[in-house]
């Protein structure tokens, strides 16, 4: 959290000081709401990985939401097609910022396998994507990997990709 | 040897002997795979051959599993069989009575991709038929709807013939991704 003890004031270390940004990342960094866009079988994953077996909730990211105006992280999970990203493109700009987009799996990151007329090749070419997950289908390992790479993002103060683009 | 063939006689299925009993001039070709029995009827009586597999009370068919087509025109064997159809168009049904199957193919020439919608007889032929409109380019007549289902309805051909492109004719880069009703 960055945080420094205070100057001795004889209160045995109970003030603490720290900017604001530092708290307010750090309140972000350990709630993240998701906001689940689970198409293909990457979704089955991302599903377990929500379950009470990985259990995203330990990192502080249990409370999925299906409203994009509720939530600051975007799992894409699975195939895009040319009629789907339009939606895509929606829901993430009915998000408010500050947010985060994890595009998981083969599919989201770069069409997989799926080089055929009706396939984004990449939702990157429409909306920015802050960590990509490899994997056919990434483990529920690899999205809390990806969950807490965000997480390292935030508390270190770096800007989400979409607010990159923009500046 | 006659016992064999008595054998094969007692089990040949319901639904060929009354198919050829009552539709004999419409039959193509029979077949059977995989236990499953295989008519190929002409395109004029297909309607007919359906309704009479679905009201036949001891046929009752009643259950439209799929419609679907297929494009032969890189199947010679296929092609030399049935006049030149490129198209066959595929009806799958269940018998929940006699727990049965059967398919019933038609073929469809490239000069003339009309044939009668069953959406009269199954209404799940609806999305079906919208399904094998779409991806072959197959006109339903009468069908009561009939857009494209899977693809955008500004999309141009019929993507699962075997001449279109795997990788599209560049619809990737040109879909207009703005001026989409989402
Ligand atoms: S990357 Fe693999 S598992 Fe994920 S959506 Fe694509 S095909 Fe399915």
């Amino acid at each position: 959290m960055g945080l420094d003890f205070g100057p001795d004031t004889g209160t045995d270390g109970n003030i603490i000081t720290t900017t604001i940004d530092k708290v307010v990342n750090w309140g972000r960094k350990n709630s993240l709401w998701p906001m689940p866009f689970g198409t293909a079988c990457c979704a089955i994953e991302m599903m377990a990985t929500l379950a009470s077996k990985f259990d995203l909730s330990r990192f502080g990211s249990e409370a999925i939401r299906f409203s994009p105006r509720q939530s600051d992280l975007l799992i894409v999970s699975g195939r895009i097609s040319i009629k789907m990203m339009p939606v895509l493109k929606r829901i993430y700009d009915q998000m408010p910022d500050p947010k985060w987009v994890i595009s998981m799996g083969a599919c989201a990151s770069c069409g997989g396998v799926f080089d055929t007329y009706t396939l984004i090749q990449g939702v990157d070419q429409f909306i920015p994507v802050d960590v990509y997950i490899p994997g056919c289908p990434p483990r529920p390992e690899d999205l809390i990997d990806a969950v807490l790479q965000v997480q390292q993002k935030i508390a270190s103060g770096a800007s989400p990709k979409g607010v990159e683009a923009i500046l | 040897m006659n016992e064999e063939k008595e054998v094969e006689e007692q089990s040949k299925p319901l639904v060929l002997e009354k198919l050829e009993a009552n539709h004999a001039d419409t039959l193509l070709a029979q077949d059977e795979s995989r236990g499953t029995v295989v008519v190929v009827v002409r395109k004029e009586q297909a309607y007919a051959v359906l309704e009479y597999l679905k009201t036949d009370p001891e046929l009752a068919y009643t259950y439209l599993v799929d419609v679907t087509a297929v494009d032969n025109s890189q199947m010679e064997s296929e092609l030399i069989q049935f006049d030149y159809a490129r198209f066959m168009v595929i009806y799958q049904l269940y018998s929940y009575q006699g727990q049965c199957r059967v398919r019933v193919k038609v073929p469809v020439h490239e000069n003339d991709l009309s044939i009668s919608s069953v959406t009269g007889l199954w209404r799940a032929a609806n999305w079906l038929e919208r399904e094998t409109y779409d991806m072959f380019g197959i006109h339903f007549e009468g069908h009561p709807d009939l857009r494209r289902i899977l693809m955008p309805d500004d999309f141009e051909g019929h993507p699962l013939r075997k001449d279109y492109p795997l990788q599209g004719r560049g619809e990737r880069e040109r879909f207009n991704f703005d001026k989409q009703n989402v």
